[in-house]
């Protein structure tokens, strides 16, 4: 349905919205898309340190009584692995760089709600970032697990700096999650196309909000407990001293409240990108449309109401048990639902196994089996057995990183063209799923058999003679054979960027409206505010009724109403600012004075963040 | 209805999480009490219940005057709001004398709540200093959003503290 505009309103389109050129332009920058590039690239680097972090665990792990690192080491690595792995790369991942880059092409507009608070969520994750990283420079990384339970984590059995870093990078990287997750709802309920009601918006945007609404209402969980630990640790407060009224179960409770929720939050983007690469591949719309709306909302609002099956083995009251076990089960309905729209769209659909497409049916097969394991758990005395055994990490490798990681892959591909206007390879792309299918299978199915016969996790090391060894061989080789299939992912990408085939707007007849601009996409996204009749805008005629919305007087945006879509006013969205990144530089000065205890400095600082908030609203005319 | 501003959009999520994040603080409040005998502990005085709760009344007032939409109102809600806090900081630390957040697990979250509640009440001034010198019409309706939030939020507050009475 792309619509031919006129070359003059391109050109002006094109003055009003153009950005400084060069560094300082990427530093100043509000465009959503940059924003999702800057997002995109930071959490690729920090990918690559996750990735690190297991691979080495894998290979002291490869045989039993190794000492390629010893224990301390070992502690750090794996609980790295889980903060950086969740918290630094797929949320900002799949909110920060996917949801950032393609939201707004997605629903028609030509910014987020807030594009410099857009800009700061980026800079505060880039601070965050880079504190949690400097303490495994000085040798302090969190080293209690990325669910860090008390006492172990309380001062009198961890006095060092490890965990004070991992309260406070989790509090200095939720605001930024926060940030950027109200900015995604009112984005997604306020600026949609005219016309896009709620039953036209993409599956994709609905994951998103779900996603957003997970993130919004957990993470103050985590943030007070992560104050209450930090308080504990270094004020002397007593939340988790059970000596002086306080409960060490308080920690896990507020923990989960925040971790399950969390686990859904991980996984229903990747539900969102499922829904947008499936029609395109089997040039079907998704089947029962609005159940599947519903259901990834849903699977995020069960998830409220699961967090103590996490703790089916603290003693809690068997009635306090069956409760939790009860309600997760609940979450076999959206879940199920969803499976089953995905498997018959493909089916109904004239499918066209392309890499994507691949990834995706790969996804559905491990989410399927991560599922099932999960089910097990319900039932809470084989939970009680297998808790904090193998079998739990086989189970959650299979959700998060068979079922969350695949379809980012998946849609790295699928977007490909879109960001660079080239295609990749087809052939390698596919041989580079079936290596990763295949590694990821050695690496995590064998954890299932030794998790059954008893091996704990989060131990450096096992003796011989337990049967263990082969099993974990095979792991550590699936691992290699994972980081090759995705080294030739990345190869290809980059191989393509300089020599893919040059394509056009639209090489998939994609369904969704960023299939009906250029590619790359220009800074103003739409010249023509499109007109919406359905969820696949791009496979509708075009829509010639009306006067077209064209809005090139200034920094122009449609803002409609959250439920029908229906235009109220033209907004005029600010331009790009130097605050944000001066906002965040501060507020990591905060955060580095906090975890060496310069509490003055640290106020100092945050009175330096309040001056740098008024001068950022300074400007503007009055009303 | 449906004409409702971005910024209104931006300021109930605000709202949104600062009141999860208070819920979760009220909730460790009562998970606490439920688990130790003795509430507040032997040796530290119930709360008192006039001050606390005049207090609150006066920061639910000052929402009214805000309501006027102009710089009087914004003044004269200043004017209530900064008596709050002084007299609400000089209780705080009045209060430190007999027991701290280091005595035991109800001074701890005594104090984390009610500093909380104290450091969104600052925020909100500051707010109203930066309104009174860069006076906007949709800024002032975000900021007696904001407000009404911490109001209701302090009256949770008092509210829950003073349980301890019970």
């Amino acid at each position: 349905m792309a619509i031919a505009t006129p070359v003059p309103v391109r050109e002006r389109l094109e003055r009003q919205w153009a950005e400084r050129p060069g560094l300082l332009g990427w530093l100043t920058t509000t465009d959503h898309k940059r924003v999702g590039l800057l997002y995109f690239w930071t959490t690729l680097v920090l990918f690559g340190a996750g990735g690190a972090e297991a691979l080495l665990m894998r290979t002291q792990l490869s045989s039993p009584n190794n000492h390629v690192v010893g224990p301390e080491t070992y502690d750090q690595l794996f609980s790295l692995h889980g903060i950086t792995m969740i918290f630094f790369f797929i949320i900002p991942m799949t909110t920060g760089a996917f949801g950032n880059y393609l939201i707004p092409l997605m629903i028609g507009a030509r910014d987020m709600a807030f594009p410099r608070m857009n800009a700061l969520s980026f800079w505060i994750f880039l601070g965050s970032a880079i504190f949690l990283y400097t303490s495994l420079a000085l040798g302090t990384a969190p080293d209690a697990g990325w669910f860090d339970y008390v006492p172990l984590a309380s001062r009198q059995f961890a006095p060092g700096r490890n965990i004070d870093f991992y309260c406070l990078a989790l509090i200095f990287n939720g605001i930024s999650s926060s940030l950027a997750a109200s900015n995604f709802i009112v984005t997604i309920l306020k600026l949609r196309a005219p016309d896009m009601s709620l039953n036209r918006v993409p599956l994709f945007c609905f994951a998103f909000l779900a996603a957003s609404f997970g993130l919004l209402f957990a993470l103050p969980a985590l943030t007070a407990d992560a104050i209450f630990l930090f308080l504990d640790r270094r004020v002397g407060t007593h939340f988790f001293d059970v000596a002086h009224g306080g409960s060490a179960l308080l920690w896990q409770h507020l923990f989960w409240i925040f971790g399950h929720p969390e686990v859904y939050i991980l996984i229903v983007p990747a539900f969102g990108i499922a829904t947008s690469i499936i029609p395109a591949f089997t040039q079907h719309r998704v089947v029962a449309f609005p159940l599947v709306a519903i259901a990834e909302l849903l699977v995020v609002f069960i998830g409220f109401g699961v967090w103590a099956h996490h703790m089916f083995a603290t003693g809690l009251p068997t009635v306090t048990l069956v409760f939790f076990a009860a309600a997760s089960a609940l979450v076999i309905i959206p879940s199920t639902i969803q499976v089953f729209a995905w498997c018959l769209t493909i089916l109904s659909g004239a499918a066209r196994f392309k890499t994507p497409l691949l990834f995706i049916v790969g996804f559905i097969l491990f989410f399927v089996i991560g599922g099932l394991t999960g089910i097990m758990f319900v039932a809470i005395p084989f939970d009680q057995q297998v808790t904090d055994t193998y079998f739990v990490i086989a189970h959650f490798h299979y959700i998060i990183f068979g079922a969350a990681v695949f379809p980012i892959f998946g849609g790295m591909y699928y977007w490909f063209p879109k960001l660079t206007g080239r295609m990749y390879f087809e052939r390698p792309g596919q041989i580079s799923f079936w290596i990763i299918f295949l590694g990821t299978n050695l690496l995590f199915f064998p954890m299932h058999i030794v998790g059954l016969d008893g091996m704990p996790r989060r131990v450096y090391t096992y003796p011989g003679g337990l049967g263990w060894g082969t099993y974990n061989l095979i792991e550590t080789v699936g691992g290699f054979v994972t980081l090759a299939g995705i080294l030739l992912l990345f190869g290809n990408l980059v191989w393509s960027f300089f020599r893919g085939m040059p394509v056009g707007i639209d090489p998939w007849h994609g369904p969704t409206l960023e299939w009906t601009i250029s590619s790359p996409p220009p800074e103003y996204n739409f010249a023509v505010i499109p007109r919406v009749v359905s969820a696949y805008p791009n496979w509708d005629p075009p829509q010639r009724d009306g006067e077209p919305l064209v809005l090139d007087v200034g920094h122009e945006q449609p803002v409609t109403s959250p439920a029908d879509g229906v235009l109220a006013e033209i907004a005029d969205m600010p331009h790009e600012s130097p605050w944000p990144i001066l906002l965040a530089f501060c507020l990591t000065i905060v955060f580095a004075m906090l975890v060496i205890e310069k509490f003055a400095i640290a106020g100092i600082a945050l009175g330096l963040c309040a001056i740098v908030l008024g001068a950022w609203h300074w400007q503007g005319a009055e009303e | 209805m449906n004409s409702r501003p971005v910024a209104w959009w931006g300021v109930m999520m605000l709202v949104a999480a600062e009141a999860t994040l208070f819920g979760c603080l009220i909730g460790t409040y009562f998970y606490l009490r439920f688990s130790t005998p003795h509430w507040p502990p032997d040796g530290i005085a119930k709360p008192s219940i006039t001050v606390p709760v005049v207090l609150a009344l006066v920061l639910a007032a000052s929402v009214v005057p805000l309501r006027l939409g102009n710089r009087l109102g914004i003044a004269l809600a200043l004017v209530l709001q900064a008596g709050y806090f002084a007299y609400a900081v000089h209780d705080f630390a009045d209060r430190l004398r007999s027991f701290t957040p280091q005595t035991d697990a109800y001074g701890s979250i005594y104090y984390v709540l009610l500093g909380a509640d104290h450091a969104h009440v600052a925020v909100g001034i500051l707010f109203d200093l930066w309104l009174l010198a860069r006076y906007r019409v949709l800024a002032l309706r975000v900021v007696t959003i904001y407000w009404i939030a911490v109001a209701v939020l302090t009256l949770a507050v008092t509210g829950t503290l003073l349980s301890a009475r019970a």
